[in-house]
């Protein structure tokens, strides 16, 4: 499974999903995590940590942009320059995406993650 | 935004984009993590469009070949359809068959009809067979031999064969043969009616 889930906090405390995702991101992955963000807990804020070499199945990458208005915010931890202009490309799909930014370090992240105000 | 890109990449990327002008997707852009720059997610953007174009080429086949095979399945249906309807044979009564033939009678027609009408002969061992040609409108010329070879063979059943309904040009046609001297001899009736009629007080069914 290239998606594995794990339910934390942020420094200051707000509850977090994060998402560590490597290898190929199929449908069914993609799909699960909207399983996630649809659960009781609504507008999660999201810290994805997303591995060099990570890739996206083409019906997944048509997945992921309906999931936009479906958490708070995300934070996307990419270091690979492949991966973040595959990312880039998902959201080009949405137009804007004023919830979804892409860091290079986890600490940046998580920091923009904390200052967000939901 | 200004992008300063070597050579080699924009070859590279117009050589794929040719190949995918002339239907070949199968080719990607090499993509190089050191390469960050803006054109990398145009790289990346061309190697998604040609996935997409593979897809959506790949399911364009299967739709192809799952068509071709209905139509093949469909083609298969119409052919027997067609023979059930152009070889009606009825039974009127025990041992007696009705084929009422309609429209144009040409060779194969006429090889198919003989070759149901002898297979019903023999099954049901029928004594008449009665040949309806009221809604014939033209026989093929070389085909009323076929058709007056068939009555022929009926008699070597053991079967009578009484032609009904024939309009004037099938009558010429029949003379012009000369049916009674190559062997088949032809009783010709009026109508359908006539015939069963006939048949029927042969067979004495219609006494009480």
């Amino acid at each position: 499974m290239p998606f594995f889930f794990e339910e934390a906090v942020t420094p200051q405390g707000k509850p977090l999903l994060r998402i560590h995702a490597r290898e190929e991101v199929t449908l069914a992955d993609a799909e699960a995590l909207g399983a996630r963000l649809d659960g009781p807990n609504k507008g999660w804020l999201v810290l994805s940590i997303v591995d060099r070499g990570t890739e996206y199945a083409p019906a997944a990458r048509k997945y992921f942009p309906n999931l936009q208005h479906k958490y708070g915010a995300l934070a996307a931890v990419v270091t690979s320059p492949i991966v973040r202009a595959a990312i880039n490309m998902m959201t080009r799909l949405t137009g804007q995406a004023p919830n979804l930014r892409l860091f290079t370090t986890e600490d940046e992240a998580l920091a923009w993650l904390d200052a967000m105000k939901i | 935004m200004s992008v300063t890109i070597e050579a080699e990449r924009v070859d590279q990327l117009l050589r794929i984009i040719v190949a995918a002008a002339t239907g070949d997707y199968e080719l990607r852009v090499p993509l190089v993590e050191e390469d960050d720059d803006e054109f990398l997610e145009v790289e990346l953007g061309v190697n998604y469009l040609l996935e997409e174009l593979s897809l959506n080429k790949a399911r364009s086949d299967s739709q192809r070949e799952q068509l071709a095979a209905r139509a093949d399945e469909l083609a298969e249906q119409q052919t027997e359809l067609m023979q059930a309807l152009s070889t009606p044979v009825i039974a009127v009564w025990p041992g007696v068959l009705a084929l009422p033939l309609v429209g144009r009678v040409d060779d194969e027609r006429a090889a198919m009809v003989t070759a149901t009408l002898l297979e019903r002969v023999a099954a049901e061992r029928a004594t008449h067979v009665i040949l309806d040609l009221t809604g014939v409108g033209a026989i093929a010329g070389n085909t009323m031999p076929a058709l007056l070879r068939m009555v022929r063979a009926i008699g070597l059943l053991g079967a009578t064969c009484l032609l009904t309904g024939i309009s004037p040009a099938v009558a010429r046609q029949i003379v012009a043969l000369g049916a009674d001297d190559s062997g088949a001899p032809v009783r010709a009736l009026a109508q359908l009616s006539d015939a069963l009629a006939h048949v029927l007080a042969q067979k004495g069914a219609l006494r009480r």
